[in-house]
């Protein structure tokens, strides 16, 4: 969890451009994201949609998501 | 010299009489009409604009403890004609109050924050974020209404030109102040 991105505590639209700005550095594989609100879940969720990742994991950890973000 | 030629000459020395003077008393003859809530603001808003008035969608000064969270602020002088208006659509403010203090200045709905590569303009309760390199939105969030992932999902990942606009695809405040957020954060572009 050491390349994680840490967003938690932070609001829109921080952990989305967060994300973003990892995704065009690392092109494609694994990215783990911690975020702490259903609304960030669903913003990163989407802006990574965008970029072509796909969530394939998410787990809830008491008030918190840890979501796995793929790409080929 | 004529003397008309001595007075543009000399305009900096009779600043009660320069350009900026006049701009300024002209824009401290305002009003702001203060409604009970925010659907009102909205059908006065487009009911006003039709008819070609020029007004802005503000928030309430602190001085006015009535009336719900948006304004509308008008030229004063037209106070009488905007009411009779507003009267015929049966939309009448609760308050109408003359712009005479900074206590009674409406304050700016919209927040700009920068952060590096992206902008995001936030209007009431809603927010919305772009790349500024391609005006892409990457981000729309806030309200709390039913339709704001509708809006997401529809305006994200897609520049500000191809975006469909939020008032022709919301169906609640939280489009409308979306909508507001769209238009400022065009105007900053």
């Amino acid at each position: 969890m050491n390349n994680a991105i840490d967003a938690r505590g932070l609001s829109c639209p921080q952990p989305v451009l967060m994300t973003i700005d990892r995704m065009k550095n690392q092109k494609n594989g694994e990215i783990i994201v911690l975020v702490d609100t259903e609304t960030a879940r669903e913003n990163v969720t989407r802006a990574a949609g965008n970029l072509g990742w796909d969530l394939v994991n998410v787990q809830a950890e008491e008030m918190d998501f840890k979501m796995t973000l793929k790409k080929e | 010299m004529s003397l008309l030629n001595f007075f543009k000459k000399n305009m900096n020395v009779f600043p009660v009489y320069s350009k900026t003077a006049k701009q300024d008393s002209r824009k401290s003859e305002r009003a702001i009409l203060v409604f009970d809530n925010t659907s009102e603001v909205i059908q006065a808003q487009r009911t006003l604009e039709k008819k070609g008035w020029k007004l802005r969608v503000m928030g309430p000064p602190p001085e006015i403890r009535n009336g719900c969270d948006l304004v509308i602020e008008i030229p004063l002088i037209e106070e009488l004609n905007i009411l009779r208006t507003l009267q015929e659509t049966r939309n009448v403010p609760i308050k109408v109050v003359p712009v005479s203090s900074p206590l009674l200045q409406p304050v700016d709905i919209f927040q700009v924050k920068d952060y590096g590569d992206y902008l995001m303009v936030r209007a009431a309760n809603m927010k919305i974020t772009i790349e500024k390199e391609n005006q892409l939105i990457v981000n729309i969030s806030g309200g709390g209404c039913p339709d704001v992932p509708y809006l997401a999902g529809e305006m994200v990942g897609k520049s500000l030109t191809e975006s469909p606009l939020p008032k022709d695809i919301g169906h609640t405040l939280c489009g409308y102040a979306l909508q507001l957020a769209y238009e400022e954060i065009l105007r900053q572009c």
